[in-house]
């Protein structure tokens, strides 16, 4: 018997005027020590399956109908007391946002002692003796001190250890982790994976780990259900799905990673429509509508579940894939374009911005009075170039400074010291109002439209603003220009009349875009334009930004923590660390032969949608916490967290030197470089 | 938490600065300044001259402003009243107990009834208990003081004669031995005071009780119970405290409307009688005096916030 | 249902999609955002009841004294209070002047000093506050301290102190009044201005080249606004309530110029003889008048919210 066995589940969620079918009719198991993914994308039910399963809908959820069985007992059927009884005893929880997911009034001890004390009717003192032995366990330096610490206190990857603890306190049969680290930063998301996963063989626990990213789940689930619009639409092991996916959204999914797309250097696939209403859930495949290879009769029949000969489980008509050892032959009709074509490339011209020995510090203020005790430093002295045409992709960690590389550069923020020079003009130099007529030709696309545009105002106006800012043309040119940009980045003409709020992440994008491109930049600085939007969404915006590169000739400086959107989209990529850039090349180059440890390091962070990567990875990536840049280390700022550090790289800052012909510059005494 | 205290502790007194400067200002508003104001409608050109000088009136504001601040902060002296040839300060010392007492009991009763009250409604938001309290407190809230402490003398004291008519409370002790007396006014202004708070409490309880630490206490398998009194109850009290200090001068004017409907001689009686007899200095007294406890009383709060919120304790 | 092809955007020269294959549902089709508001204002159906209440007595007391002729003017000894009948529907006062007119009467002079100088304050509020929130630093930290301070010294001490000392006339109420009341929104208006102030669309907007004017007028202003209209509704409530204090302690103004405070004071000194309809009539007009503004601004602040949302 399996340890948790999930049949028929649904689970609605009452609206002020309708009925989300949030879960509807899902199956699964888990057995004993083995981790289960299940991935999807933002709506598709897989944080409310984990929720149903411990009983914590929000406002609205309907008690969740059909059976949950853990250890044979139903937990649908025991009542609220009883339920009590298995939250964090049987079954433990951790949440995407450690922050707000702690009572921040209480320390991190008590509050893991407070799970003891429930369920084992510890008293104080041997519920915080537990607290520091389970802190200890899940790798927290100083646990006895810890443990007296308000959550405020510790930085975002102790927190989500301070969670993990909690829920093991107890040594839980099963750990649901519920996106456990989106909210943090690469290089901590792999110390959390690993701790999840090295804690599981330890305890032998089964974990459920629910996520939006295919590369989390390829190196750490056993088995993987792929969810689509409340339903599972494919069930196999991690292997066989990323080998072999046989249903449509599963494969379209793997062609929306830009990665693949990067690998193969062809565009990238973006699935069409928008998903389903879930209020009002079509009787048919719910995928149907956004599949290639839609037929007639999935749009006329709900597909049942079909296992093939090698249990692998899909809800299809028409699978993809190979079915392996079957005679049966796939026939595929493709109804369209598929991913093939050849990315354009864009022809590089002379060098439209160089930057040198940029540097921003912002000044910290203590005490009563307010003095200046210190400063940050953001960016110390970074110096690129992007040339006509040319994307440069701009990654590191958060607190890196690349964001505020951005504000710089598009004159939010005033330099401390260095020189941007646009086409010969030093834009740090200029003078406030021709700064403003210049920024005509260097525009920023923001990584929450949402937030970047008035609410107050429609669209048209949103637009038309930078053009009304520049004085550009006359009022019915303007017009026009909108119009024509609404029709390039792929929206109705229509639709400029609505708000912001009306509009779904991605076609809020798709406006921002349109906006950045109104007044015809030269350079556009895009900061993390696609962060915030799933995978499928994702793929769409960042075609729409290279197809128009390659019509306008435009420059980009784009900025994201992924390291594999980068080199999708860039032909440079620039990587920083705590205000430094340690290493800028070819993307292919950094990509392959990284030279900087922090640029090899991150590689091997990074989780990958490759179970065979995954596996074969063998460095644990990048130890420790990125320091404070408020006293940053001495000499080269990696040296805490690098594992070739000696003595000289306290001493003496490793300058940027070129490594072979083709403009690959790192700055490191000990590069990997043969 | 140190720096917090100080800087909170100097913004109390640049507050207290300012209060000076505005009651300063508020005393050359009078009809022909303060020498009018004390003498009243005695005086001739010759006596306001004479006594124009004889307190310094002639001299630059500043001056002037430094002697009044001098004689306030070292003294402690509000000035006297003419018409009642007596100290500010000794008709203060008569007036304050049976006033600080109203408050004090008003003040308790208030906190002790809305905290549950607002705990009660948010658990059972949205049902009936909920709306009626809602709609009670939506009227406690929209009705003036005055109204509602005439509604409730009529009521037990005219129409139903519950609680006898007593003559004017004019000291501590007739305040203190007469708990009967003391039912009505305290009631009117805990009524409308619980009117606000319990509105408050409510979605102070709901903007906790949204917080996803709830759900990690609930995923932790703490009961209903354990959840709402171990974590969200003490965060949701924390703003309360910063209430209590905001709502202070509210309160201390509602006790002044409640010592004229229910004749008890305290600091409110004391201005309004010298509001119509045009003895400004006795007004421009009680102003500073409620001024200043007001401003103690909002640092009591902000410290005891400080010591209860660990956010701003450890900062 | 019909078959629904999107090619991924951008891809050569398709059909531009239409609205509804993105998604945006047609019904909704840009719908202005006063209608949205309105709507949202209109489903509450308290605010609605509060609303006619509100129009109510702006008509029983502007055009009521057009159809109802009461004796407000002079002493008539033969009708002193008289219980509500059929000559007059609310009774006579000591005077035997008539309680329906007189409150027709008192009720032009609440309501008129009431929205005066609840407006009043409302303006000078929010541009207080914009201003404070806008420019910051130490002129922030001066203004808002001074908030601090007057707001220290209890409403009524204040308006006692103002109103003796100033005298006593309508111009004098309205200013009065409007002086010691406009610090709350003052604090609001700040408090929103600064989260306006670095929100990423004022910083789209200076990326952009634009000025501080355009940043004040086209971004923060018309994001404030809504503050200071629910706030105006209960600051009117505020200046009612503010009034009537000032009357009922015989500090406003003088009879025969009495609001409905005056009215309810001269009746409250009857008490004990039991003359219910000198007391109620005014005291109830003054409680409805406060509840109506502020289930007024509640609605409003619902509909000013909601209609940035997906419905």
């Amino acid at each position: 018997m399996a340890l948790l066995e999930v049949e028929n589940l649904h689970t609605q969620i009452k609206l002020k005027k309708s009925t989300v079918q949030a879960v509807d009719g899902i199956s699964f198991t888990v057995e004993a020590g083995e981790t289960i993914g299940i991935v999807g994308e933002s709506g598709s039910g897989k944080t409310m399956t984990a929720m149903s399963i411990m009983r914590l809908l929000p406002n609205g959820g309907s008690s969740p109908e059909g059976s949950i069985f853990l250890d044979g007992r139903d937990l649908l059927q025991l009542d609220d007391e009883q339920m009590a009884k298995v939250r964090g005893n049987d079954v433990g929880m951790i949440f995407q946002d450690p922050m707000t997911s702690l009572n921040p009034t209480m320390t991190i001890g008590k509050q893991i002692a407070e799970s003891v004390r429930i369920h084992r009717g510890a008293g104080k003192q041997e519920g915080l003796d537990r607290a520091v032995e389970v802190l200890s366990l899940v790798g927290m330096p100083s646990p006895q001190q810890r443990a007296r610490d308000y959550p405020h206190q510790l930085s975002g990857g102790m927190r989500q250890r301070a969670m993990i603890a909690m829920a093991l306190a107890n040594e839980p049969k099963l750990l649901i982790a519920d996106e456990p680290t989106t909210a943090l930063d690469v290089t901590v998301q792999k110390q959390i994976l690993e701790l999840i996963d090295g804690l599981r063989e330890r305890l032998g626990m089964a974990v459920i780990l629910v996520t939006h990213d295919l590369g989390v789940i390829a190196g750490r689930a056993d088995r993987v259900n792929v969810m689509y619009a409340g339903r599972i639409v494919e069930n196999t092991t991690t292997e066989m799905l990323y080998a072999n996916p046989r249903h449509p959204y599963t494969e379209a999914l793997f062609d929306s990673l830009p990665e693949r797309g990067a690998d193969s250097g062809t565009r990238l696939y973006s699935i069409p429509g928008m998903p389903p209403d879930l209020t009002k859930p079509p009787a048919a495949c719910r995928f149907a509508a956004r599949c290639r290879y839609a037929q007639d009769d999935c749009r006329a029949q709900d597909p049942p579940y079909r296992v093939d000969e090698v249990g692998h489980e899909f809800a299809c008509f028409h699978p993809v894939g190979a079915a392996l050892r079957s005679g049966e032959e796939v026939e595929v009709t493709l109804s369209e374009v598929t991913s093939t074509e050849e990315l354009p490339t864009p022809e590089l011209g002379e060098v439209l911005l160089e930057v040198t020995d940029l540097v921003k510090d912002y000044p910290i203020t203590k005490g009563f009075l307010r003095r200046q005790i210190g400063s940050v430093s953001a960016v110390a002295g970074v110096s690129f170039s992007i040339r006509k045409g040319e994307t440069v992709g701009l990654v590191g960690e958060s607190g890196c400074g690349k964001t505020t590389v951005a504000k710089l550069i598009v004159g939010l923020e005033d330099t401390t010291a260095g020189a941007m020079s646009l086409e010969g003009a030093d834009l740090a130099a200029l003078k406030s109002g021709e700064r403003r007529k210049k920024s005509r030709d260097v525009q920023l696309m923001f990584q929450d439209s949402y937030a970047a545009m008035d609410p107050r105002m429609r669209v048209r106006t949103v637009v038309r603003e930078p053009l009304d800012i520049q004085k550009v043309g006359d009022k019915e040119s303007r017009e026009a220009r909108i119009k024509e940009l609404f029709e390039q980045v792929g929206l109705p003409a229509s639709a400029l009349e609505r708000y912001p709020h009306e509009f779904s992440g991605g076609q809020r994008q798709r406006v921002g875009f349109a906006r950045a491109l109104a007044p015809a930049p030269k350079l556009i600085v895009a900061d993390e334009p696609v962060s915030a939007l799933d995978v499928s969404i994702q793929s769409q915006v960042l075609n729409l930004m290279k197809d128009l590169q390659a019509e306008h000739g435009l420059s980009y400086l784009f900025i994201s923590h992924d390291l594999s959107v980068v080199r999708y989209v860039s032909d440079r990529i620039g990587v920083m660390y705590l205000g430094k850039l340690v290493e800028i090349g070819p993307a292919e180059a950094v990509y392959s032969k990284p030279i900087h440890h922090y640029t090899r390091g991150l590689l091997d962070t990074i989780p990958v949608a490759d179970p065979e990567v995954e596996k074969a990875k063998a460095s644990s990536g990048i130890v420790g916490e990125l320091p404070s840049a408020i006293n940053p280390p001495s000499g080269c700022r990696f040296r805490t967290r690098c594992p070739a550090a000696q003595d000289i790289c306290a001493q003496t800052e490793p300058p940027l030197v070129p490594y072979g012909t083709d403009g690959h510059l790192a700055a490191c005494h000990f590069p990997i470089w043969e | 938490m140190t720096t917090y205290l100080i800087r909170r502790f100097f913004q109390s007194i640049v507050t207290l600065f300012i209060v000076s400067i505005a009651t300063f200002g508020m005393m050359h508003l009078m009809p022909n300044g303060v020498v009018r104001g004390m003498l009243g409608q005695r005086a001739t050109p010759q006596t306001i001259a004479e006594l124009t000088h004889r307190l310094g009136l002639d001299q630059p504001l500043y001056v002037q402003y430094w002697r009044w601040l001098d004689r306030l902060v070292v003294h402690f002296d509000l000035g006297t009243s003419y018409q009642k040839s007596q100290t500010v300060n000794a008709l203060l010392k008569e007036d304050m107990g049976q006033s600080m007492y109203i408050v004090g009991l008003a003040l308790f009763f208030t906190i002790v009834i809305s905290v549950p009250v607002g705990v009660l409604q948010a658990t059972r938001r949205n049902s009936v208990t909920d709306y009626t309290i809602t709609t009670f407190s939506f009227i406690g809230y929209a009705i003036p003081v005055f109204f509602l402490g005439v509604v409730l003398r009529d009521l037990f004291q005219v129409q139903f004669h519950l609680i006898p008519i007593a003559k004017q409370i004019d000291s501590f002790h007739a305040a203190f031995s007469q708990p009967d007396q003391m039912i009505l006014p305290v009631a009117t202004l805990v009524i409308s005071g619980v009117a606000g708070y319990s509105r408050y409490m409510r979605s102070s309880m709901l903007d906790e009780i949204t917080q996803d630490y709830v759900r990690t206490a609930i995923a932790k398998g703490a009961t209903k119970r354990r959840v709402l009194y171990r974590h969200v109850l003490r965060n949701a009290m924390i703003p309360m405290i910063t209430l209590v200090g905001l709502s202070l001068p509210t309160l201390v004017g509602g006790a002044l409307l409640v010592e004229q409907i229910f004749n008890i001689q305290g600091i409110g009686v004391l201005t309004i009688n010298a509001a119509l007899s045009s003895d400004f200095v006795i007004v421009l007294g009680t102003t500073m005096l409620t001024a200043i406890v007001t401003i103690l009383g909002s640092l009591v709060a902000d410290i005891s916030y400080a010591a209860l919120d660990p956010r701003v304790r450890l900062t | 249902m019909d078959e629904i092809v999107v090619e991924s955007p951008g891809q050569g020269d398709n059909i531009p999609p239409t609205e509804q294959m993105l998604g945006l549902e047609p019904t909704e089709s840009a719908r202005s955002m006063f209608r949205r508001g309105l709507e949202v204002f209109l489903e509450n159906r308290l605010a609605v009841v509060a609303f006619g209440v509100l129009v109510f007595y702006v008509l029983m007391c502007f055009f009521g004294p057009l159809l109802y002729h009461g004796n407000t003017s002079h002493v008539q000894m033969d009708e002193i209070t008289l219980p509500p009948g059929p000559s007059h529907p609310l009774g006579t006062d000591q005077n035997g002047v008539d309680e329906l007119g007189k409150l027709m009467k008192a009720g032009q002079i609440s309501l008129e000093i009431g929205i005066a100088s609840g407006v009043l304050a409302s303006v000078i509020g929010m541009l207080y506050g914009a201003i404070a929130g806008y420019v910051g630093g130490w002129v922030d930290s001066i203004m808002m301290r001074t908030i601090d301070a007057l707001l220290s010294i209890p409403l009524i001490f204040a308006l006692i102190y103002l109103a003796s000392t100033l005298g006593r006339t309508k111009t004098v109420f309205i200013m009065v009044i409007a002086l010691t009341s406009w610090f709350s929104l003052t604090r609001l208006t700040r408090g929103d201005t600064l989260t306006i102030k670095v929100r990423d669309y004022v910083a789209a907007c200076r990326m952009m080249g634009g000025r501080s004017p355009r940043i004040i007028f086209r971004h923060i202003l018309p994001n404030t606004i809504g503050t200071t209209i629910v706030n105006t509704s209960l600051s009117i409530a505020n200046s009612v309530f503010a009034l009537s204090v000032l009357s009922y302690i015989g500090l406003g103004l003088q009879a025969p110029n009495d609001d409905w405070g005056g009215m309810f004071a001269n009746g409250s000194s009857y008490l004990d003889q039991n003359y219910w309809w000198m007391i109620y009539p005014p005291g109830v007009s003054i409680v409805l008048i406060i509840i109506s503004c502020n289930f007024i601004g509640d609605a409003l602040r619902d509909a000013f919210e909601t209609r940035l949302q997906k419905r």
